[in-house]
């Protein structure tokens, strides 16, 4: 049988480039706005500026996750393998922002809290969404084919973002003394009581960081496209190829 | 309703089966008295540390328990290779999942009877809200069981399933033991049947919403 030819990585279309290239003078710029332009804040001073880096990454975890529930439906729906490279795309991301928001969550709770961890309701919801996350990967690592692997991930994709509302409960109501009837899902202050100048800064830097999540989605999706490609020609030979003996 | 029929009759099978074999009825409550001694050995003599232990303790038992359980229903048929055949049967793979789930919550509550009265008894639990004490089971090991149940099916044929089953349930399930645990607490120790109602309404909306979801897409988890 002939050796398959070596095969190379396609190149980066043009558009994907510049948007890459744009998105990240877009975080310069986020990073610029968030460290000196900022004003420090009443109560936190400086700290605060950990916060545009960790509610931003927070925020588009969360869209990732509800991404790869989606096109993990998607897939369950209509069965193309494309959409299961969507799914782990957005799952990686996902991953990967949490892996930031926990850590960032750590970092700003020590100086401002006096603790690396006081089982605060957001950043335990960030730490049980990791977990979940992780436990995507694991399974997803056990199984080989390729039709199993992907049924199996968008179940425990949909069944991660069921958790989520739960989760986000028990995290609130593990606090206080009893649960309350109504809970507050803007996120504790964050739309009510800040200055206009940290909210927009904070929207930008949320934009910047949805923009990092989309380049590198397309990106990924591109190279798992290349791949989804390199099977079906593996496995089936070019037409007519000799196929010696 | 043949498909009530379907459901009860698989419970039914499995729940014989496990009272013939024993296999996870020994694990399980071997597991539990070691998890409540060992517990009542680090937490006592102290009255008041045994007591504010008890829910904790009582829940950690049961979910033992119910992880054993919910992997042991699956291992019996899948290496006689009688899982199979029981896909091939014509009948909706949701009375599958919800047969074995019957099976597995039937065996959760019965254990859950028999910790119940022991951990009060070693750990000073007052017993007199018993009637919301036996709803508080039942809804937190249905909970439980639907979880375990599904995610039993899930890694069932997959490499490393015993240690892959309590890491991929234990998030999913944090909401749950949360709410058992606080609501057995409010029942035993202050009284305040008000929160303790907030909490069990918490386990019955995750039972409703996980029966829903689970039971529809139990069907692309045995798909082969």
């Amino acid at each position: 049988m002939q050796p398959s030819m070596t095969h190379s990585v396609p190149r980066q279309p043009g558009w994907l480039r510049a948007f890459g290239l744009m998105t990240l003078v877009l975080f310069a710029v986020g990073t610029v706005l968030a460290l000196i332009v900022s004003p420090p804040d009443v109560n936190q001073g400086d700290l605060i500026r950990i916060m545009y880096a960790h509610v931003s990454v927070v925020w588009v975890g969360f869209l990732a996750v509800l991404m790869a529930a989606v096109f993990g439906m998607l897939y369950l729906w209509r069965s193309k393998p494309v959409d299961d490279v969507w799914a782990v795309a957005s799952a990686e991301m996902a991953l990967v922002y949490f892996a930031l928001a926990v850590f960032g969550g750590m970092t700003y709770s020590k100086p401002t809290l006096g603790v690396f961890w006081d089982w605060d309701a957001r950043l335990t919801l960030t730490a049980l969404a990791f977990a979940l996350l992780v436990g995507y990967f694991v399974v997803r690592g056990l199984i080989d084919d390729p039709q199993q692997r992907a049924r199996v991930s968008a179940v425990v994709s949909i069944i991660i973002l069921a958790s989520l509302p739960f989760n986000w409960m028990a995290s609130e109501w593990f606090r206080s003394i009893h649960p309350s009837k109504s809970f507050d899902v803007t996120g504790g202050g964050i739309n009510d009581t800040m200055a206009p100048i940290f909210r927009w800064i904070l929207l930008f830097n949320v934009l910047v960081a949805a923009l990092i999540f989309v380049y590198f989605l397309l990106e990924r999706v591109r190279i798992g496209r290349a791949e989804l490609k390199l099977e079906t020609e593996d496995a089936a030979p070019a037409a007519g190829e000799v196929i010696r003996v | 309703m043949t498909d009530l029929l379907y459901i009860t009759t698989l419970a039914r099978k499995d729940f014989l089966q496990e009272l013939r074999s024993k296999a996870a009825t020994v694990a399980t409550i071997f597991f539990a008295s070691t998890v409540l001694l060992i517990l009542a050995f680090a937490l006592g003599p102290s009255q008041a540390a045994l007591t504010n232990a008890a829910p904790g303790v009582l829940w950690v038992a049961l979910a033992f328990a119910g992880i054993i359980s919910a992997a042991q229903s699956y291992q019996n048929e899948l290496e006689e290779g009688a899982f199979e055949q029981l896909l091939m049967y014509p009948i909706p793979r949701a009375t599958i999942f919800l047969g074995k789930l019957l099976a597995n919550w039937l065996y959760m509550t019965v254990l859950g009877a028999l910790l119940l009265p022991t951990t009060a008894l070693f750990f000073k639990m007052d017993l007199s809200n018993w009637p919301w004490l036996v709803l508080t089971i039942l809804f937190g090991t249905l909970g439980f069981a639907l979880i375990a149940t599904f995610y039993a099916a899930l890694t069932s044929n997959l490499r490393a399933r015993e240690s892959l089953l309590p890491v991929l349930m234990f998030p999913v399930v944090v909401p749950i033991m949360l709410a058992a645990v606080r609501a057995t607490g409010e029942l035993t120790r202050s009284g305040n049947l008000g929160w303790a109602f907030d909490w069990l309404q918490l386990l019955i909306g995750f039972d409703l919403v996980y029966l829903v979801v689970c039971t529809a897409l139990f069907h692309f988890v045995t798909e082969s």
